[in-house]
């Protein structure tokens, strides 16, 4: 099948280029595209220095506009696989054909790389942990499916939800709200045990006063997506 | 009652009220279907000084003790409708924002493979 690596990057000319190799050695079938989004260090130099293939935003869209480019793309060139990596080298492509192989045979339409399954390799900060856990059990309240690592941002999405995604994709912090979009709209969701690595380089985007905001949007937004995303 | 005095300030006051908003939309420095609100908003400040039994009405109604509170209020909440109008037009406008960067971006993407190939030949 025709599978696309979709990269979101903001600001990773560190990592960027090692994770493409990543994908490329482990991955060589598959097709990758970086979305960078108008990182303000050399990452779109080095991409372009280097003729990767990447697509780049004129305007810092967030992770969400940007991952949703990234499904556009997908969708526009008749892709029947889309996976999101993230570009800051916490993800590992030797977990990606475990990642599909629910999507190629047919029995799910969206898989997540979980690192609390097996619960091995970085497993993110107890606080973070805690945070996690509550949306889990949110939306396992919300729609009845357990999904443990609701923030993961390594997913494989079929053709019909790249369609959907296309369509509309939450704009900040889109992951949790993503499941639930796809649950309301009837998705088999399941979830693939992976490792994470710690972030390899570049800064993380979350500070203590976003989290507790982080919170609050989201627990809002699943509610909302609960209720509300029935119609278009 | 209102006394005289403010009334005639109050007047006044929506007097340049619409003269302003009639200038800006004449320089085409407000687009009229975003100054819907503002106009209405005029209309019933208007409505209530001139008859100002409807708001002694509402004042009763509501078991305001002063007149003018009662106008506060009305004014207030006509204020709250503006602001959430905005926001909804500012929300909107993000999302056309959105997808034409995301268009953009995509539409570079392929003017950049034509290119390529154009120096390969």
């Amino acid at each position: 099948m025709k599978t696309l690596v979709i990269i979101p990057a903001y600001n990773e000319q560190e990592n960027i280029l090692n994770t493409i190799d990543d994908i490329n050695r482990h991955c060589p079938e598959m097709d990758y595209i970086v979305i960078n989004d108008c990182s303000k260090d050399d990452t779109e130099k080095i991409l372009r220095e280097n003729r990767k293939n990447y697509l780049s935003l004129p305007c810092n869209l967030g992770i969400g506009g940007g991952v949703q480019t990234g499904y556009r793309y997908a969708c526009e060139n008749g892709y029947d696989i889309a996976i999101q990596f993230d570009g800051d080298g916490q993800h590992e492509a030797r977990y990606l054909h475990d990642l599909v192989a629910p999507l190629e045979a047919g029995a799910a339409d969206i898989a997540i790389g979980s690192r609390f399954i097996r619960k091995e390799g970085f497993q993110s900060t107890g606080l973070r942990r805690l945070g996690i856990g509550f949306l889990s059990g949110m939306i396992k309240l919300l729609c009845g499916i357990r999904v443990t690592d609701v923030t993961s941002g390594m997913r494989a999405v079929n053709r019909r939800f790249i369609e959907e995604y296309a369509r509309s994709y939450a704009q900040d912090y889109p992951e949790p709200e993503a499941i639930i979009a796809a649950s309301v709209r009837g998705a088999k969701i399941v979830e693939v045990p992976v490792q994470m690595r710690e972030r390899q380089g570049g800064k993380s985007s979350i500070n203590p006063v976003r989290s507790v905001y982080y919170m609050i949007k989201v627990s809002l937004a699943l509610i909302l997506a609960k209720f509300s995303s029935k119609e278009r | 009652m209102l006394s005289t005095s403010l009334k005639t300030a109050i007047l006044v006051a929506i007097f340049i009220y619409f003269v302003i908003l009639v200038l800006l939309l004449k320089q085409k420095r407000l687009a009229l279907r975003y100054t819907l609100l503002w106009m209405f908003s005029g209309l019933l400040m208007l409505l209530v000084t001139i008859f100002p039994q409807i708001l002694e009405g509402v004042t009763r109604l509501l078991g305001i003790q002063l007149l003018s509170n009662a106008l506060f209020a009305i004014l207030f909440f006509c204020v709250l409708m503006i602001l959430i109008s905005l926001t909804s037009i500012i929300s909107k406008q993000n999302e056309s924002i959105k997808q034409l960067v995301q268009h953009t971006a995509l539409m570079e993407k392929r003017i950049r493979a034509i290119e390529e190939k154009d120096e390969r030949l």
